[in-house]
């Protein structure tokens, strides 16, 4: 009896220790107070980062610089995976072990900065015009900004040289009417057995579609409420639908039979980001492609994407870390983090070096840039994503009308909440 | 007559196991081939299974961007221990709830149920902020502590052990015995298939564990295999599927030994519990 009666015990703690840890969230919701200002001066201290994949790797050595203009500081780099990095991100919000600051995918931002995880960006660290303007709304939070851009990523068309040549397609469309007529032109007179390469739904769908939304002037969110039940968005679901009404679109096209078949010319056209040049590369598609800015409705906008520096709320160097974000955004370091690990830089005067403005296929990137857009940063937003593509997989696979779809994405998407 | 009607009964199962044999282990020898393959060879289709040109590059490229034997290390000890730990506790709590009378056995076996049908992730948050307020994340007891006694691996053991004869254990306390001495010496020797199966299931779980460890090591010196080799195949727009290949491969070849090596242990353990 005696010896059943510790565990017992021990349980209960368990149970209340647990029972209170959970209760901070709710406790301390940091999006209320203002942004508090940074110390003057060098940085100093350990400052302690989080950063996945590549970017992970690759810090922590291009630190060295920081840590020479500022003797006192010591940057720490743990890399972590980009598989998981959100779930580890949230829980350690969640039991108060956060790094001083992060990497956080640019979808993340409203969801880390609401459950109060998130420092505000300093009043005067970095100036908003600096940056692509589509890029600087991923870190801004109910109208206030928890961090800066970091990379950016937009996304453009890869059309088949062969292909576009044979169609008699010389110089990229400039309306959705002139892309409809060039992905038919690619399938009737290019030799390709699909115009366009379009992603049929599944996850992350929502990247390629949402950009047809807001060329036609649809918006994610009005005011607070979701707008997705609009004609904008309807008639921007309408075409997307049409390419595979049409047969120009594959609707199950395996993974990683587009590089080939692209290569091939049998798929005349796809949409994605800079990545995808070195894709080509290692599969024999050098020199074979050229990359279109996004087609013009009542705008020309793209997809951006990349990541954000934020600092934690619980940070035990936050001046330094900020100190940190603040040399990371300059337009020399972002010159050298480009030619340290090809992410394209998020500030514009890092575009004017001639390390960028040599290469035509980025010069391409640098101007959709221009014209891109994410979706706002609200805190539920992987859940509407995923239903968005869910549905997106309705409309291209089933005989859904587009209007059917875009109700049935306000409805889920209403569901869900903007979480405000 | 008969003997040819076994053959063919014989030849029929043989071509049914073979062929349920052969869709088993084929993406297994296509995973194993293609970690020898360039990138542009492991996307292409219809899939080639020999590489056409056969490269160690997925390889050297894992072990040269990864500190391997430190991320080895690492999931051994954290794996060895929740097994050694799961092995000893999970028996030693099923032989009480099976076999000794005490108050509360009932609750603690409902208890030990109700675990069973929390799901994991709802548990997980929790968790983590338990260890974190016990100071022990990124330690090895912070990787190593939620695991070391699983509810499931109690309810195997006690199950297990309900089927031990009560008469046994008696005859043994007569003659004198302790309720430690009889557990080390009769109950844990008879139940060696309960322990293969549960050393082998924790093993394995430990082994691949990818979410616990990933939160808990906040630092890279305590990751483990499966965090480490997540580190650079999985980008954030794009997958290095050779890499992913050539780690996947390198995680499942320790266990693979090991199954080679104990097999004949797993299988004289049941049969010769079958003659006693």
């Amino acid at each position: 009896m005696r010896t059943w009666a510790r565990p017992t015990a021990v349980l209960a703690v368990v149970a209340a220790v647990a029972l209170s840890g959970c209760g901070r969230d709710s406790g301390d919701n940091g999006t209320d107070d203002a942004a508090q200002p940074i110390s003057e001066g060098k940085a100093s201290g350990e400052i302690t980062v989080w950063a996945m994949g590549t970017e992970g790797e690759k810090l922590a050595a291009f630190a060295a610089d920081f840590m020479k203009e500022n003797p006192d500081a010591t940057v720490k780099v743990t890399p972590i995976p980009w598989d998981g990095a959100h779930d580890k991100i949230a829980t350690a919000i969640a039991g108060g072990q956060t790094p001083d600051l992060s990497l956080i995918g640019t979808t993340w931002m409203g969801e880390f900065a609401r459950t109060g995880g998130l420092d505000q960006l300093p009043t005067d660290l970095v100036k908003e015009g600096d940056f692509f303007p589509g890029a600087w709304d991923t870190a801004v939070v109910d109208g206030k900004a928890y961090g800066v851009p970091w990379y950016v990523e937009t996304r453009l068309f890869y059309v088949n040289k062969d292909v576009a040549a044979k169609a008699g397609v010389t110089a990229p469309p400039k309306t959705w009417e002139e892309l409809t007529a060039a992905i038919s032109a690619f399938k009737q007179k290019g030799g390709a057995t699909w115009g366009v390469s379009l992603q049929p739904g599944g996850t992350g769908s929502w990247q390629t579609v949402m950009p047809f939304v807001w060329q036609n002037g649809g918006e994610v969110t009005n005011a607070d409420a979701f707008s997705f039940d609009s004609p904008q968005v309807s008639d921007a679901l309408g075409y997307y639908e049409s390419f595979f009404d049409a047969g120009l679109a594959p609707k199950d096209l395996p993974q990683g039979q587009l590089e080939p078949d692209f290569v091939k010319g049998s798929i005349g056209a796809f949409i994605s980001g800079p990545w995808h040049i070195g894709i080509l590369e290692g599969q024999g598609g050098a020199g074979k492609y050229d990359v279109w800015h996004m087609p013009s409705r009542k705008a020309a906008t793209s997809f951006v994407g990349g990541g954000d520096l934020a600092v934690f709320k619980d940070a035990k160097n936050r001046d330094g870390a900020w100190k940190f974000v603040s040399w990371l955004s300059q337009p020399q370091t972002q010159v050298k983090w480009y030619q340290a690990t090809s992410d394209l830089p998020a500030v514009k005067a890092g575009w004017d070096d001639p390390a960028l403005t040599g290469d035509p296929m980025l010069a391409a990137f640098g101007d959709q840039l221009s014209d891109a857009k994410s979706p706002p940063a609200i805190g539920t937003w992987d859940q509407v994503a995923a239903a968005f593509d869910a549905e997106i997989e309705r409309l291209v696979k089933t005989d859904e009308t587009a209007a059917d779809a875009a109700k049935a994405i306000q409805q889920k998407a209403a569901t869900i909440g903007t979480g405000i | 007559m008969k003997r040819r009607r076994d053959r063919n009964a014989a030849i029929v199962l043989h071509t049914v196991l073979i062929a349920g044999l052969a869709i088993m282990i084929a993406p297994f020898v296509w995973m194993v081939l293609s970690s020898f393959k360039g990138e542009g060879e492991v996307r292409r289709t219809p899939p080639t299974w020999l590489p056409a040109d056969p490269t160690l590059a997925n390889y050297r490229e894992l072990f040269e961007r990864l500190d391997f034997p430190l991320y080895f290390t690492n999931s051994v000890i954290v794996a060895v221990l929740v097994t050694v730990g799961n092995l000893l506790i999970c028996s030693a709590t099923g032989y009480a709830l099976a076999k000794l009378r005490f108050l509360g056995r009932r609750a603690l076996f409902v208890l030990v149920l109700g675990n069973l049908m929390v799901p994991p992730m709802a548990t997980f948050v929790p968790q983590f902020v338990l260890v974190s307020n016990l100071g022990l994340v990124n330690t090895f007891a912070g990787l190593v502590l939620p695991n070391l006694a699983l509810a499931v691996n109690v309810f195997l053991m006690r199950q297990f052990i309900l089927s031990i004869p009560d008469d046994l254990l008696e005859s043994a306390r007569v003659d004198g015995a302790g309720e430690w001495r009889i557990y080390w010496r009769i109950v844990l020797p008879l139940t060696g298939p309960a322990l293969a199966t549960v050393g082998i299931l924790t093993f394995l779980g430990s082994w691949n564990n990818f979410l616990w460890p990933l939160v808990v090591a906040t630092t890279e010196d305590k990751y483990t295999l499966p965090v480490a080799l997540a580190l650079y195949s999985v980008g954030q727009n794009q997958t290095q599927y050779g890499l992913l290949l050539a780690g996947s491969v390198t995680i499942i070849l320790p266990i693979l030994v090991i199954f080679a090596v104990l097999q004949r242990h797993f299988v004289r353990g049941i049969a010769t519990t079958g003659l006693k």
